[in-house]
Protein backbone atom coordinates (compact mmCIF):
# COMPACT_ATOMS: atom_id res chain seq x y z
CA UNK A 1 0.00 0.00 0.00
CA UNK A 2 1.09 3.48 -0.84
CA UNK A 3 1.54 5.52 2.38
CA UNK A 4 -0.35 8.48 1.05
CA UNK A 5 -3.45 6.31 0.67
CA UNK A 6 -5.93 7.24 3.38
CA UNK A 7 -8.95 5.23 2.29
CA UNK A 8 -9.18 2.08 0.30
CA UNK A 9 -12.16 0.06 -0.90
CA UNK A 10 -11.35 -3.52 -1.81
CA UNK A 11 -13.91 -5.52 -3.76
CA UNK A 12 -16.91 -4.25 -1.80
CA UNK A 13 -20.08 -6.20 -2.41
CA UNK A 14 -23.45 -5.73 -0.86
CA UNK A 15 -26.96 -6.95 -1.58
CA UNK A 16 -30.25 -6.06 0.05
CA UNK A 17 -33.00 -8.58 0.71
CA UNK A 18 -32.96 -12.34 0.77
CA UNK A 19 -33.93 -15.19 -1.50
CA UNK A 20 -35.91 -14.12 -4.54
CA UNK A 21 -35.98 -10.58 -3.28
CA UNK A 22 -32.21 -10.40 -3.09
CA UNK A 23 -30.97 -7.40 -4.99
CA UNK A 24 -27.24 -6.96 -5.47
CA UNK A 25 -26.34 -3.27 -5.17
CA UNK A 26 -22.57 -3.07 -4.88
CA UNK A 27 -20.83 -5.53 -7.14
CA UNK A 28 -17.13 -5.28 -6.47
CA UNK A 29 -16.10 -1.70 -5.77
CA UNK A 30 -12.38 -0.95 -5.78
CA UNK A 31 -10.70 2.41 -5.42
CA UNK A 32 -8.27 4.43 -3.37
CA UNK A 33 -8.32 7.91 -1.99
CA UNK A 34 -5.01 9.70 -1.48
CA UNK A 35 -4.52 11.96 1.50
CA UNK A 36 -5.27 15.55 0.63
CA UNK A 37 -7.29 14.72 -2.46
CA UNK A 38 -10.81 15.77 -3.21
CA UNK A 39 -12.50 12.77 -4.80
CA UNK A 40 -15.97 12.76 -6.36
CA UNK A 41 -18.01 9.64 -6.76
CA UNK A 42 -20.62 10.08 -9.45
CA UNK A 43 -23.46 7.75 -10.27
CA UNK A 44 -27.18 7.92 -11.02
CA UNK A 45 -29.80 8.01 -8.26
CA UNK A 46 -30.44 4.62 -6.76
CA UNK A 47 -27.17 3.10 -7.94
CA UNK A 48 -25.98 2.59 -4.37
CA UNK A 49 -23.98 5.71 -3.55
CA UNK A 50 -25.38 6.00 -0.05
CA UNK A 51 -24.94 2.27 0.45
CA UNK A 52 -21.30 2.64 -0.54
CA UNK A 53 -20.77 5.62 1.72
CA UNK A 54 -22.27 3.81 4.72
CA UNK A 55 -19.85 0.95 4.16
CA UNK A 56 -16.91 3.35 3.82
CA UNK A 57 -17.94 5.06 7.07
CA UNK A 58 -18.14 1.79 8.97
CA UNK A 59 -21.86 2.31 9.50
CA UNK A 60 -22.80 -0.84 7.64
CA UNK A 61 -20.88 -3.96 6.84
CA UNK A 62 -20.36 -5.03 3.24
CA UNK A 63 -21.22 -8.65 2.47
CA UNK A 64 -17.69 -9.24 1.27
CA UNK A 65 -14.69 -7.09 0.66
CA UNK A 66 -13.01 -4.62 2.93
CA UNK A 67 -12.69 -0.95 3.65
CA UNK A 68 -9.33 0.21 4.94
CA UNK A 69 -8.88 3.55 6.61
CA UNK A 70 -5.25 4.50 7.17
CA UNK A 71 -4.42 0.89 6.44
CA UNK A 72 -6.70 -0.49 9.15
CA UNK A 73 -9.78 -2.56 8.28
CA UNK A 74 -12.96 -0.65 9.04
CA UNK A 75 -15.53 -2.55 11.08
CA UNK A 76 -16.84 0.31 13.23
CA UNK A 77 -16.94 4.03 12.50
CA UNK A 78 -13.26 4.90 12.91
CA UNK A 79 -11.89 7.96 14.61
CA UNK A 80 -10.71 10.53 12.11
CA UNK A 81 -13.53 10.00 9.67
CA UNK A 82 -16.61 12.22 9.59
CA UNK A 83 -19.83 11.93 7.62
CA UNK A 84 -22.20 14.59 6.33
CA UNK A 85 -25.42 12.71 5.66
CA UNK A 86 -27.67 13.14 2.66
CA UNK A 87 -30.71 13.56 4.87
CA UNK A 88 -29.22 16.52 6.68
CA UNK A 89 -32.44 17.95 8.09
CA UNK A 90 -33.04 14.77 10.06
CA UNK A 91 -29.39 14.38 10.94
CA UNK A 92 -29.49 17.50 13.13
CA UNK A 93 -31.02 17.20 16.59
CA UNK A 94 -34.05 19.46 16.91
CA UNK A 95 -33.56 19.85 20.66
CA UNK A 96 -30.13 21.34 20.18
CA UNK A 97 -29.20 24.75 18.81
CA UNK A 98 -26.86 25.00 15.83
CA UNK A 99 -23.98 25.55 18.23
CA UNK A 100 -24.93 22.60 20.43
CA UNK A 101 -25.29 20.39 17.38
CA UNK A 102 -21.76 21.29 16.33
CA UNK A 103 -20.41 20.79 19.85
CA UNK A 104 -21.99 17.34 19.90
CA UNK A 105 -19.31 16.18 17.47
CA UNK A 106 -16.43 17.29 19.72
CA UNK A 107 -16.01 14.13 21.70
CA UNK A 108 -12.48 13.05 20.98
CA UNK A 109 -11.15 16.46 20.09
CA UNK A 110 -8.62 18.84 21.60
CA UNK A 111 -11.28 21.18 22.98
CA UNK A 112 -12.06 20.01 26.47
CA UNK A 113 -13.61 22.87 28.37
CA UNK A 114 -17.06 24.21 27.72
CA UNK A 115 -15.65 27.55 26.64
CA UNK A 116 -13.14 26.03 24.23
CA UNK A 117 -15.87 23.99 22.59
CA UNK A 118 -18.14 26.95 22.33
CA UNK A 119 -15.44 29.06 20.73
CA UNK A 120 -14.55 26.32 18.31
CA UNK A 121 -18.21 25.78 17.36
CA UNK A 122 -18.66 29.50 16.78
CA UNK A 123 -15.52 29.57 14.67
CA UNK A 124 -16.82 26.72 12.52
CA UNK A 125 -20.27 28.26 12.23
CA UNK A 126 -18.62 31.52 11.16
CA UNK A 127 -16.62 29.55 8.58
CA UNK A 128 -19.86 28.28 7.03
CA UNK A 129 -21.39 31.75 7.18
CA UNK A 130 -23.71 31.15 10.12
CA UNK A 131 -22.09 33.33 12.72
CA UNK A 132 -25.36 34.97 13.70
CA UNK A 133 -27.29 31.71 13.83
CA UNK A 134 -25.42 29.83 16.56
CA UNK A 135 -28.34 30.09 18.96
CA UNK A 136 -30.99 29.10 16.44
CA UNK A 137 -32.58 25.69 16.35
CA UNK A 138 -32.39 23.63 13.15
CA UNK A 139 -36.11 24.05 12.52
CA UNK A 140 -35.62 27.81 12.51
CA UNK A 141 -33.13 27.55 9.65
CA UNK A 142 -33.58 27.08 5.91
CA UNK A 143 -32.55 23.83 4.24
CA UNK A 144 -29.29 25.31 2.96
CA UNK A 145 -28.46 26.64 6.41
CA UNK A 146 -29.18 23.29 8.01
CA UNK A 147 -26.83 21.69 5.52
CA UNK A 148 -24.12 24.16 6.49
CA UNK A 149 -24.63 23.34 10.18
CA UNK A 150 -24.23 19.67 9.26
CA UNK A 151 -20.99 20.51 7.43
CA UNK A 152 -19.74 22.51 10.41
CA UNK A 153 -20.50 19.51 12.59
CA UNK A 154 -18.60 17.30 10.15
CA UNK A 155 -15.58 19.56 10.55
CA UNK A 156 -15.94 19.73 14.33
CA UNK A 157 -14.79 16.18 14.94
CA UNK A 158 -11.35 17.17 13.63
CA UNK A 159 -11.20 14.25 11.31
CA UNK A 160 -8.88 13.85 8.34
CA UNK A 161 -11.43 12.40 5.98
CA UNK A 162 -14.83 13.91 5.31
CA UNK A 163 -17.47 11.86 3.50
CA UNK A 164 -20.19 14.01 1.95
CA UNK A 165 -23.34 12.33 0.68
CA UNK A 166 -24.98 14.50 -2.01
CA UNK A 167 -24.74 17.57 0.19
CA UNK A 168 -26.06 19.90 -2.47
CA UNK A 169 -28.79 17.81 -4.05
CA UNK A 170 -31.58 19.82 -2.48
CA UNK A 171 -30.42 23.43 -2.89
CA UNK A 172 -31.08 25.90 -5.70
CA UNK A 173 -28.55 26.57 -8.45
CA UNK A 174 -27.03 29.78 -7.11
CA UNK A 175 -26.71 28.45 -3.56
CA UNK A 176 -25.29 25.32 -5.05
CA UNK A 177 -22.43 27.12 -6.77
CA UNK A 178 -21.69 29.09 -3.59
CA UNK A 179 -21.74 25.94 -1.50
CA UNK A 180 -19.41 24.13 -3.90
CA UNK A 181 -16.85 26.88 -3.44
CA UNK A 182 -17.46 26.94 0.30
CA UNK A 183 -16.83 23.20 0.61
CA UNK A 184 -13.65 23.48 -1.47
CA UNK A 185 -12.43 26.35 0.66
CA UNK A 186 -13.22 24.51 3.91
CA UNK A 187 -11.46 21.36 2.68
CA UNK A 188 -8.32 23.43 2.14
CA UNK A 189 -8.56 25.47 5.29
CA UNK A 190 -9.27 22.55 7.62
CA UNK A 191 -6.96 20.19 5.80
CA UNK A 192 -9.61 17.64 4.93
CA UNK A 193 -9.41 14.83 2.48
CA UNK A 194 -12.88 14.74 0.96
CA UNK A 195 -14.97 12.12 -0.74
CA UNK A 196 -18.07 13.68 -2.24
CA UNK A 197 -20.90 11.60 -3.59
CA UNK A 198 -23.07 13.24 -6.24
CA UNK A 199 -25.24 12.47 -9.24
CA UNK A 200 -24.26 15.73 -10.95
CA UNK A 201 -21.42 15.28 -13.45
CA UNK A 202 -20.48 18.97 -13.65
CA UNK A 203 -20.30 19.19 -9.88
CA UNK A 204 -18.24 16.01 -9.67
CA UNK A 205 -15.66 17.37 -12.10
CA UNK A 206 -15.65 20.94 -10.78
CA UNK A 207 -14.94 19.89 -7.21
CA UNK A 208 -12.55 17.01 -7.64
CA UNK A 209 -8.96 16.01 -8.21
CA UNK A 210 -10.31 12.64 -9.27
CA UNK A 211 -13.74 11.47 -10.39
CA UNK A 212 -14.81 7.90 -9.73
CA UNK A 213 -17.56 6.97 -12.17
CA UNK A 214 -19.91 4.24 -11.02
CA UNK A 215 -21.56 1.83 -13.39
CA UNK A 216 -25.26 1.20 -13.32
CA UNK A 217 -26.60 -1.36 -10.87
CA UNK A 218 -25.22 -3.80 -9.80
CA UNK A 219 -22.61 -1.15 -9.26
CA UNK A 220 -18.88 -1.29 -9.77
CA UNK A 221 -16.31 1.37 -10.62
CA UNK A 222 -16.64 2.04 -14.34
CA UNK A 223 -13.60 4.27 -14.56
CA UNK A 224 -11.53 6.79 -12.69
CA UNK A 225 -10.85 10.11 -14.33
CA UNK A 226 -8.14 12.41 -12.98
CA UNK A 227 -8.90 16.13 -13.08
CA UNK A 228 -5.71 18.15 -13.30
CA UNK A 229 -6.97 21.62 -12.61
CA UNK A 230 -5.05 22.43 -9.43
CA UNK A 231 -6.64 23.27 -6.12
CA UNK A 232 -7.94 26.71 -6.99
CA UNK A 233 -11.25 26.57 -8.80
CA UNK A 234 -13.42 29.28 -10.17
CA UNK A 235 -17.04 28.92 -11.18
CA UNK A 236 -16.47 30.70 -14.49
CA UNK A 237 -12.85 30.16 -15.46
CA UNK A 238 -12.53 26.55 -14.35
CA UNK A 239 -15.62 25.46 -16.20
CA UNK A 240 -14.18 26.87 -19.43
CA UNK A 241 -10.76 25.26 -19.15
CA UNK A 242 -9.91 22.49 -21.63
CA UNK A 243 -9.00 20.17 -18.75
CA UNK A 244 -12.46 20.61 -17.25
CA UNK A 245 -14.24 20.11 -20.54
CA UNK A 246 -12.13 17.09 -21.35
CA UNK A 247 -12.77 15.39 -18.01
CA UNK A 248 -16.45 16.23 -18.20
CA UNK A 249 -16.62 14.78 -21.69
CA UNK A 250 -15.02 11.54 -20.58
CA UNK A 251 -17.37 11.13 -17.62
CA UNK A 252 -20.40 11.88 -19.76
CA UNK A 253 -19.31 9.49 -22.45
CA UNK A 254 -18.85 6.73 -19.95
CA UNK A 255 -22.27 7.31 -18.44
CA UNK A 256 -23.85 7.50 -21.90
CA UNK A 257 -22.42 4.15 -22.84
CA UNK A 258 -24.39 2.70 -19.92
CA UNK A 259 -27.52 4.48 -21.02
CA UNK A 260 -27.33 3.13 -24.55
CA UNK A 261 -26.68 -0.33 -23.13
CA UNK A 262 -29.83 0.03 -21.11
CA UNK A 263 -31.85 1.21 -24.05
CA UNK A 264 -30.45 -1.57 -26.23
CA UNK B 1 -47.93 49.62 35.75
CA UNK B 2 -50.87 47.43 34.80
CA UNK B 3 -50.90 46.64 31.06
CA UNK B 4 -54.12 47.33 29.18
CA UNK B 5 -56.07 44.16 28.62
CA UNK B 6 -58.14 42.99 25.72
CA UNK B 7 -61.68 41.77 26.49
CA UNK B 8 -60.59 38.27 25.46
CA UNK B 9 -58.20 38.20 28.41
CA UNK B 10 -61.15 38.33 30.78
CA UNK B 11 -62.94 35.37 29.23
CA UNK B 12 -61.34 32.67 31.42
CA UNK B 13 -62.33 34.61 34.54
CA UNK B 14 -65.74 35.62 33.29
CA UNK B 15 -67.05 32.15 32.59
CA UNK B 16 -66.53 30.75 36.12
CA UNK B 17 -68.07 33.94 37.53
CA UNK B 18 -71.18 33.43 35.44
CA UNK B 19 -71.41 29.80 36.50
CA UNK B 20 -71.06 30.73 40.16
CA UNK B 21 -73.70 33.42 39.77
CA UNK B 22 -76.21 31.03 38.19
CA UNK B 23 -75.39 28.46 40.84
CA UNK B 24 -76.00 31.01 43.61
CA UNK B 25 -79.33 32.03 42.10
CA UNK B 26 -80.44 28.43 41.66
CA UNK B 27 -79.46 27.51 45.20
CA UNK B 28 -81.21 30.55 46.63
CA UNK B 29 -84.43 29.75 44.76
CA UNK B 30 -84.62 26.14 46.02
CA UNK B 31 -83.18 26.78 49.50
CA UNK B 32 -82.87 23.02 50.09
CA UNK B 33 -80.07 21.83 52.42
CA UNK B 34 -79.23 19.26 49.76
CA UNK B 35 -78.40 21.99 47.27
CA UNK B 36 -75.93 24.36 48.93
CA UNK B 37 -74.97 27.62 47.26
CA UNK B 38 -71.45 28.96 46.77
CA UNK B 39 -71.52 30.74 50.12
CA UNK B 40 -72.26 27.50 51.96
CA UNK B 41 -69.47 25.73 50.12
CA UNK B 42 -67.07 28.56 50.92
CA UNK B 43 -68.07 28.19 54.54
CA UNK B 44 -67.50 24.46 54.38
CA UNK B 45 -64.07 25.04 52.91
CA UNK B 46 -63.30 27.39 55.77
CA UNK B 47 -64.45 24.92 58.41
CA UNK B 48 -62.87 21.84 56.93
CA UNK B 49 -59.74 23.41 55.57
CA UNK B 50 -57.25 21.68 57.88
CA UNK B 51 -59.01 18.31 57.59
CA UNK B 52 -59.10 18.60 53.82
CA UNK B 53 -55.41 19.48 53.70
CA UNK B 54 -54.42 16.54 55.89
CA UNK B 55 -56.55 14.12 53.86
CA UNK B 56 -55.42 15.55 50.57
CA UNK B 57 -51.85 15.24 51.81
CA UNK B 58 -52.38 11.54 52.51
CA UNK B 59 -53.87 11.08 49.05
CA UNK B 60 -51.13 12.96 47.25
CA UNK B 61 -48.39 11.14 49.13
CA UNK B 62 -49.72 7.87 47.79
CA UNK B 63 -50.16 9.36 44.31
CA UNK B 64 -46.55 10.52 44.28
CA UNK B 65 -45.21 7.19 45.53
CA UNK B 66 -47.40 5.18 43.18
CA UNK B 67 -46.48 7.34 40.24
CA UNK B 68 -42.77 7.21 41.06
CA UNK B 69 -42.85 3.42 41.35
CA UNK B 70 -44.67 3.17 38.03
CA UNK B 71 -42.27 5.53 36.27
CA UNK B 72 -39.17 3.83 37.68
CA UNK B 73 -40.36 0.51 36.31
CA UNK B 74 -42.14 1.40 33.07
CA UNK B 75 -39.84 3.99 31.54
CA UNK B 76 -36.79 1.72 31.38
CA UNK B 77 -39.03 -1.25 30.55
CA UNK B 78 -40.75 0.64 27.75
CA UNK B 79 -37.45 1.74 26.27
CA UNK B 80 -36.13 -1.81 26.47
CA UNK B 81 -39.24 -3.34 24.87
CA UNK B 82 -39.12 -0.78 22.08
CA UNK B 83 -35.49 -1.66 21.48
CA UNK B 84 -35.87 -5.41 21.48
CA UNK B 85 -38.36 -5.67 18.67
CA UNK B 86 -39.33 -9.30 19.08
CA UNK B 87 -39.99 -9.16 22.81
CA UNK B 88 -41.85 -5.89 22.31
CA UNK B 89 -44.13 -7.49 19.74
CA UNK B 90 -44.77 -10.37 22.12
CA UNK B 91 -45.87 -7.95 24.81
CA UNK B 92 -47.91 -5.67 22.58
CA UNK B 93 -51.21 -7.63 22.87
CA UNK B 94 -50.77 -7.85 26.63
CA UNK B 95 -50.27 -4.10 26.85
CA UNK B 96 -53.30 -3.48 24.65
CA UNK B 97 -55.41 -5.69 26.90
CA UNK B 98 -54.22 -4.01 30.07
CA UNK B 99 -54.80 -0.59 28.52
CA UNK B 100 -58.52 -1.25 28.17
CA UNK B 101 -58.89 -2.66 31.68
CA UNK B 102 -60.50 -0.14 34.08
CA UNK B 103 -58.03 0.09 37.00
CA UNK B 104 -60.72 -0.37 39.72
CA UNK B 105 -61.36 -3.81 38.25
CA UNK B 106 -58.14 -5.04 39.80
CA UNK B 107 -59.19 -3.97 43.31
CA UNK B 108 -60.30 -7.44 44.48
CA UNK B 109 -57.10 -8.99 43.20
CA UNK B 110 -54.94 -6.35 44.82
CA UNK B 111 -56.83 -6.73 48.11
CA UNK B 112 -56.13 -10.43 48.02
CA UNK B 113 -52.39 -9.88 47.85
CA UNK B 114 -51.84 -6.48 49.40
CA UNK B 115 -54.78 -6.10 51.78
CA UNK B 116 -56.55 -2.79 52.11
CA UNK B 117 -53.82 -0.56 53.47
CA UNK B 118 -51.47 1.93 51.87
CA UNK B 119 -49.66 -0.80 49.97
CA UNK B 120 -52.86 -1.84 48.19
CA UNK B 121 -53.74 1.72 47.22
CA UNK B 122 -50.24 2.48 46.05
CA UNK B 123 -50.26 -0.70 44.00
CA UNK B 124 -53.48 0.35 42.29
CA UNK B 125 -52.20 3.85 41.63
CA UNK B 126 -48.95 2.49 40.26
CA UNK B 127 -50.89 0.11 38.03
CA UNK B 128 -53.11 2.86 36.68
CA UNK B 129 -50.15 5.14 35.99
CA UNK B 130 -48.01 2.35 34.58
CA UNK B 131 -50.23 1.61 31.59
CA UNK B 132 -50.10 4.98 29.79
CA UNK B 133 -46.46 5.43 30.78
CA UNK B 134 -45.49 2.05 29.43
CA UNK B 135 -47.48 2.40 26.21
CA UNK B 136 -46.10 5.81 25.39
CA UNK B 137 -42.49 5.04 26.28
CA UNK B 138 -42.70 1.85 24.27
CA UNK B 139 -44.11 3.63 21.22
CA UNK B 140 -41.53 6.40 21.51
CA UNK B 141 -38.68 3.95 21.80
CA UNK B 142 -39.99 1.84 18.94
CA UNK B 143 -40.28 4.75 16.53
CA UNK B 144 -36.68 5.77 17.02
CA UNK B 145 -35.10 8.07 14.54
CA UNK B 146 -32.80 5.97 12.43
CA UNK B 147 -30.94 8.99 11.13
CA UNK B 148 -30.18 10.28 14.62
CA UNK B 149 -28.81 6.88 15.53
CA UNK B 150 -26.54 6.85 12.51
CA UNK B 151 -25.20 10.23 13.57
CA UNK B 152 -24.59 8.94 17.07
CA UNK B 153 -22.80 5.88 15.76
CA UNK B 154 -20.64 7.83 13.34
CA UNK B 155 -19.63 10.04 16.27
CA UNK B 156 -18.72 6.87 18.11
CA UNK B 157 -21.13 7.21 20.99
CA UNK B 158 -21.57 4.08 23.10
CA UNK B 159 -24.95 2.34 23.22
CA UNK B 160 -25.61 3.79 26.63
CA UNK B 161 -24.62 7.31 25.62
CA UNK B 162 -26.81 7.05 22.55
CA UNK B 163 -29.76 6.05 24.70
CA UNK B 164 -29.16 8.89 27.12
CA UNK B 165 -28.25 11.69 24.72
CA UNK B 166 -30.19 10.80 21.59
CA UNK B 167 -32.97 8.30 22.21
CA UNK B 168 -34.17 9.77 25.48
CA UNK B 169 -34.52 13.39 24.30
CA UNK B 170 -36.16 12.17 21.10
CA UNK B 171 -38.62 10.13 23.15
CA UNK B 172 -39.39 12.80 25.74
CA UNK B 173 -42.36 14.44 23.98
CA UNK B 174 -44.16 11.13 23.82
CA UNK B 175 -43.17 10.19 27.35
CA UNK B 176 -44.55 13.55 28.48
CA UNK B 177 -47.89 12.66 26.90
CA UNK B 178 -47.75 9.43 28.88
CA UNK B 179 -46.96 11.36 32.05
CA UNK B 180 -49.96 13.61 31.58
CA UNK B 181 -52.27 10.65 31.11
CA UNK B 182 -50.63 8.78 33.98
CA UNK B 183 -51.06 11.67 36.42
CA UNK B 184 -54.74 11.93 35.55
CA UNK B 185 -55.17 8.19 35.98
CA UNK B 186 -53.25 8.17 39.27
CA UNK B 187 -55.43 10.93 40.74
CA UNK B 188 -58.59 9.19 39.62
CA UNK B 189 -57.60 5.83 41.00
CA UNK B 190 -56.30 7.21 44.28
CA UNK B 191 -59.65 8.83 45.07
CA UNK B 192 -61.57 5.78 43.87
CA UNK B 193 -59.42 3.40 45.89
CA UNK B 194 -59.97 5.47 49.01
CA UNK B 195 -63.69 5.34 48.57
CA UNK B 196 -63.52 1.57 48.13
CA UNK B 197 -60.91 0.81 50.79
CA UNK B 198 -61.56 3.57 53.27
CA UNK B 199 -58.98 4.57 55.88
CA UNK B 200 -57.79 8.06 55.10
CA UNK B 201 -57.37 10.42 52.17
CA UNK B 202 -59.55 12.92 50.39
CA UNK B 203 -61.75 10.16 48.99
CA UNK B 204 -62.58 9.09 52.55
CA UNK B 205 -63.31 12.69 53.43
CA UNK B 206 -65.71 12.88 50.50
CA UNK B 207 -67.47 9.74 51.58
CA UNK B 208 -67.82 10.86 55.21
CA UNK B 209 -69.33 14.14 54.08
CA UNK B 210 -71.73 12.34 51.83
CA UNK B 211 -72.73 9.86 54.53
CA UNK B 212 -73.55 12.75 56.83
CA UNK B 213 -75.42 14.62 54.11
CA UNK B 214 -72.81 17.37 54.22
CA UNK B 215 -73.16 18.21 50.57
CA UNK B 216 -71.36 21.52 50.96
CA UNK B 217 -68.44 19.73 52.62
CA UNK B 218 -68.35 17.21 49.80
CA UNK B 219 -68.26 19.98 47.25
CA UNK B 220 -65.46 21.62 49.19
CA UNK B 221 -63.47 18.40 48.88
CA UNK B 222 -64.21 18.18 45.18
CA UNK B 223 -63.10 21.77 44.78
CA UNK B 224 -59.68 20.90 46.17
CA UNK B 225 -59.34 17.79 44.04
CA UNK B 226 -60.00 19.85 40.91
CA UNK B 227 -57.58 22.46 42.15
CA UNK B 228 -54.92 19.78 42.56
CA UNK B 229 -55.51 18.56 39.03
CA UNK B 230 -55.24 22.11 37.75
CA UNK B 231 -51.98 22.74 39.60
CA UNK B 232 -50.45 19.47 38.41
CA UNK B 233 -51.47 20.17 34.83
CA UNK B 234 -50.01 23.64 34.99
CA UNK B 235 -46.76 22.21 36.31
CA UNK B 236 -46.59 19.68 33.50
CA UNK B 237 -47.32 22.34 30.90
CA UNK B 238 -44.60 24.55 32.36
CA UNK B 239 -42.19 21.65 32.19
CA UNK B 240 -43.10 20.97 28.56
CA UNK B 241 -42.71 24.62 27.66
CA UNK B 242 -39.30 24.69 29.25
CA UNK B 243 -37.93 21.36 27.98
CA UNK B 244 -39.97 20.32 25.01
CA UNK B 245 -40.66 23.58 23.22
CA UNK B 246 -38.43 22.37 20.38
CA UNK B 247 -40.85 19.56 19.68
CA UNK B 248 -43.96 21.71 19.48
CA UNK B 249 -42.23 24.53 17.63
CA UNK B 250 -40.66 22.17 15.13
CA UNK B 251 -44.08 20.63 14.52
CA UNK B 252 -45.65 24.04 14.02
CA UNK B 253 -42.92 25.05 11.59
CA UNK B 254 -43.35 21.86 9.62
CA UNK B 255 -46.97 22.75 8.90
N1 LIG C 1 -31.99 -0.74 3.77
C1 LIG C 1 -32.31 -1.07 2.52
N2 LIG C 1 -33.01 -2.19 2.27
C2 LIG C 1 -33.35 -2.55 1.01
N3 LIG C 1 -33.04 -1.84 -0.07
C3 LIG C 1 -32.35 -0.70 0.09
C4 LIG C 1 -31.96 -0.25 1.40
N4 LIG C 1 -31.29 0.91 1.26
C5 LIG C 1 -31.26 1.17 -0.06
N5 LIG C 1 -31.90 0.22 -0.76
C6 LIG C 1 -32.03 0.15 -2.21
O1 LIG C 1 -30.74 0.08 -2.74
C7 LIG C 1 -30.61 0.90 -3.87
C8 LIG C 1 -29.48 1.88 -3.70
O2 LIG C 1 -29.81 2.81 -2.68
P1 LIG C 1 -28.89 4.02 -2.31
O3 LIG C 1 -27.57 3.50 -1.84
O4 LIG C 1 -29.61 4.88 -1.34
O5 LIG C 1 -28.70 4.76 -3.70
P2 LIG C 1 -28.22 6.24 -4.03
O6 LIG C 1 -27.67 6.84 -2.78
O7 LIG C 1 -27.21 6.08 -5.11
O8 LIG C 1 -29.42 6.99 -4.53
C9 LIG C 1 -31.95 1.58 -4.08
O9 LIG C 1 -32.64 0.87 -5.10
C10 LIG C 1 -32.63 1.42 -2.76
O10 LIG C 1 -34.02 1.29 -2.95
MG1 LIG D 1 -28.17 8.49 -1.69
Amino acid sequence: MNDTTILEAVDLRKAYGHGLQRMPILDGIDFRVRKGDFVSVVGPSGCGKTTLLMALAGLSQPDTGEVRFRGQPVTQPPQGLAVVFQDYSRSLFPWKTARENVIFAMRDTAQKTRQERRDRADELLAAVGLKEFAQKYPWQLSGGMQQRVAIARGLASESDLLLLDEPLAAVDAQTRADMQDLILELAQRFDQTCLLVTHDVDEAVYMADKVIVLSRRPTSVATEIPVDLGKRRDQLATREQPGFLHARHEVMERIRSYRSQMAG
Amino acid sequence: MIPLRKPADYAPILMPLIVVAIWALAAASTSSPLFPGPAKVAQAIWHNFSTIMVQLGATLTRVVIGFAVAAAITVPLGIMLGRLRIIGQLFEPVMDMLATLPPPAIVPLVMLFAGTGDAAKITMIAFAAAIPLLMNTYEASKTQNEMANLVARSLRLSRFETMLRVDLPAALPMIATGVRMAVAAALLVSVTSEILLATDGIGVFLQRQQENFQIAGGLAGIFFISLTGLVVNTLILAFEKRWLFWHYRAQEDAK
